[in-house]
C-alpha cells in the first residue's frame, strides 16, 4: 500500500499525513482559541495587550504541536532535548526575570487590579500609572517623577488603588475649647458639609464629640467624597470649617498645660516683698 | 415666573436678570461673552463675528463639575406601587442652563451654569456603586408650579411588573437618555421606571413634551457626538 511507503529512515507516508494533520489540528485549535480569548479580554484587556497575549498563546500551541509530531517524523527529540536543555539552562537564566515579568504582566493585564489613569502606591511608590506594559508598568509620581516597575515586582508587591472605588472617606479631629458650646460647634460643621457639593450627601457625614481631650474637646468629622476629588475636597473643607468656627466663637485651642506650684505663696510674697509664714 | 427667556438671541444681546448678567458684545473684531451670577464670572474671546445664541435648559449633571451622567432623585415620600400597576407621578428635577453658540446647523457650547444648589450622592456601594448628581424632590400627582429656571417637571410613568406591592423611594436617570423641552412657563422631561423586583428597576426617557408647543432643548450630551452604550439607567442596588 502507499501509506506504507518508506520516505526516508523508518518515516512512511502515512507518518507524513498523520504529521500534517496533528499540525492542522493544532492550527484550528490554536485559531479557535485565539478567537475565543480575542471575545472573552475585549473588554478586559488593552487592544495591543489582548494582541500580545493572542499571539503568544497562539505560537505556544503550534510549537507544543510541532514537538509532537517531531518523532513521527523521524526528528529524535532525545538528542535535541539534550542539546536544547544545556541551551535551555543557559536560556533560561540568562530570560528569568524577563520571563517573570513577561508572566506577571499578562496577569496583571488580565487580572487588572490597576489601570491606565489611576492613582496608586505600589511598594511605597505613590502617584498615577501611566502605562501597563507587557514587561513593566510606569508611574508618573506626584512630583512629576518618571517611575518604571517591572511587573514581576508590581505583581507581588501591595498595591493600593486610590481610585478602584468610586468613593472613598476621609477624617478630620477637630478640638474645641471646654468652654465652646460643642453643640454649636457640631451644627456649624454639619452645615459647612451640607454646603460643599462634593461631600457626598449619602454616605451621610459623620460629626460627633469623640473624646475629651487634654486641651481640648475632640470632634470627629468623617467626610465621603467621590475618589477622583477627595484630596480637594479634604483641603478645601478643613480650612472651612476652621473658618467657620471662628466666626461663629469657637476657638481651636493651643496645647496647654495648668501647672500648681508648691511653694506658690512663698513666691507671692517675693513678688510683693512682704515676709510670709515660713520666713523667720 | 421671568428670569432668563429659553430660545434663541441675535448678537449682540445682554440680559441681566435675577442676579445674573449675560452678554455678548463686539470687541473689535471679535465677540466677548461675560456671564456673571454671584462670585462666578466667566469670560471667552469668540473669533467669529456673527452666529446665534441659543440658551436652554441642558442636562442637569455638569455642575459644579462633570463627574457622572447619573441625576438621583430621592422623593420627600415613600411610594408603594400595586402590584402589576402603571402609576403617573410628578417630581421636579434641578435645571442647569446651557448657552451654546450657533453657527449653521453646529451648536456648540460656551458655557453652562445653575441656580439650584448642587449636591453630590451615591447610590449603592463603594466599589459597585454610581455617583450621582443628588436632588430631593416632593411627589406630585399633577404638574406642579416651579419657577423654571430653578426647576423642571418630570412626568413619571411608574410600572410595577411583579406581584406584590413594591416601595420606591428614589429614581437614578441618565443623562445620555435625557430628552427636555421648554416653553414660557415649564421645563419638562417624560421617563419612565419599570419596576423589576424589590431591588431592580430600570429607567429610561420618552422624546416627547408634557405639554402642546414646547420647543426641544439641544442637549449638551447630544452635541458631543459620543458613541453611546446606553441610554437607560439600570437600579441594581435599591429603588
Amino acid at each position: 500500500m502507499i501509506l506504507n511507503t518508506v520516505i526516508y529512515g523508518n518515516v512512511t507516508f502515512l507518518d507524513i499525513i498523520v504529521a500534517v494533520i496533528i499540525l492542522l489540528v493544532a492550527l484550528f485549535i490554536a485559531k479557535a482559541i485565539s478567537i475565543y480569548l480575542r471575545r472573552f479580554l475585549k473588554e478586559k484587556v488593552a487592544k495591543e495587550h489582548l494582541e500580545i497575549i493572542i499571539k503568544v498563546v497562539f505560537y505556544i500551541i503550534i510549537i507544543i504541536a510541532v514537538l509532537a509530531i517531531l518523532p513521527t517524523i523521524g526528528v529524535r527529540l532525545s538528542g535535541l532535548l539534550v542539546a536544547g536543555g544545556i541551551a535551555g539552562l543557559a536560556v533560561g537564566f540568562a530570560s528569568q526575570s524577563i520571563i517573570g515579568n513577561l508572566i506577571s504582566g499578562i496577569f496583571l493585564i488580565i487580572e487588572r487590579p490597576i489601570k491606565i489613569g489611576n492613582s496608586v502606591n505600589i511598594d511605597g511608590i505613590a502617584g498615577i500609572v501611566e502605562d501597563i506594559r507587557i514587561i513593566s508598568t510606569t508611574i508618573r509620581t506626584f512630583d512629576g517623577l518618571y517611575v518604571r516597575v517591572p511587573n514581576q515586582k508590581v505583581f507581588t508587591a501591595d498595591i493600593t488603588n486610590f481610585v478602584a472605588n468610586v468613593a472613598r472617606r476621609f477624617e478630620y479631629v477637630v478640638g474645641v475649647r471646654y468652654s465652646d458650646d460643642a453643640d454649636k460647634a457640631l451644627e456649624i460643621i454639619k452645615s459647612i458639609i451640607e454646603e460643599h457639593p462634593l461631600a457626598l450627601q449619602n454616605p451621610a457625614p459623620q460629626v460627633f464629640v469623640d473624646n475629651l481631650g487634654d486641651s481640648s474637646v475632640n470632634i470627629i468629622v468623617r467626610i465621603w467624597a467621590p475618589a477622583t476629588e477627595w484630596l480637594e475636597v479634604k483641603t478645601e473643607l478643613l480650612w472651612k470649617i476652621k473658618k467657620a468656627l471662628e466666626t461663629g466663637g469657637i476657638e481651636i485651642p493651643f496645647p496647654q498645660r495648668v501647672v500648681w506650684f508648691a511653694n506658690e505663696l512663698r513666691s507671692r510674697d517675693i513678688e510683693t516683698g512682704l515676709p510670709g509664714p515660713d520666713s523667720p | 415666573m421671568g428670569g432668563i427667556m429659553f430660545g434663541y438671541y441675535d448678537i449682540p444681546f445682554r440680559i441681566i436678570e435675577k442676579g445674573i448678567s449675560l452678554s455678548i458684545d463686539k470687541e473689535g473684531e471679535n465677540l466677548l461673552y461675560r456671564r456673571e451670577y454671584g462670585v462666578e464670572k466667566v469670560e471667552k474671546i469668540l473669533l467669529g463675528s456673527n452666529g446665534k445664541i441659543l440658551i436652554n435648559p441642558i442636562e442637569p449633571v455638569t455642575k459644579p463639575k462633570e463627574l457622572t451622567p447619573y441625576l438621583l432623585i430621592e422623593l420627600d415620600r415613600t411610594l408603594v406601587v400595586e402590584p402589576k400597576g402603571t402609576k403617573k407621578i410628578f417630581v421636579t428635577f434641578p435645571i442647569e442652563i446651557g448657552v451654546f453658540i450657533r453657527k449653521g446647523e453646529d451648536s456648540t457650547i460656551l458655557d453652562t451654569f445653575t441656580l439650584m444648589k448642587q449636591k453630590f450622592t451615591l447610590y449603592g456601594d463603594p466599589r459597585s456603586g454610581f455617583i450621582c448628581r443628588y436632588f430631593t424632590s416632593s411627589v406630585y400627582s399633577v404638574i406642579p408650579s416651579v419657577d423654571r429656571v430653578h426647576e423642571g417637571v418630570i412626568e413619571l410613568n411608574i410600572t410595577n411588573t411583579t406581584t406584590g406591592w413594591i416601595e420606591v423611594t428614589k429614581a437614578m436617570f441618565n443623562a445620555y437618555g435625557m430628552k427636555i423641552y421648554y416653553s414660557d412657563n415649564l421645563v419638562s422631561m417624560r421617563a419612565n421606571m419599570k419596576v423589576k423586583s424589590s431591588q431592580i428597576a430600570e429607567n429610561d426617557f420618552d422624546d416627547s413634551p408634557l405639554e402642546v408647543e414646547m420647543k426641544k432643548s439641544v442637549e449638551l450630551f447630544s452635541t458631543r457626538k459620543l458613541s453611546i452604550t446606553t441610554t437607560k439607567s439600570i437600579m441594581e442596588l435599591g429603588i
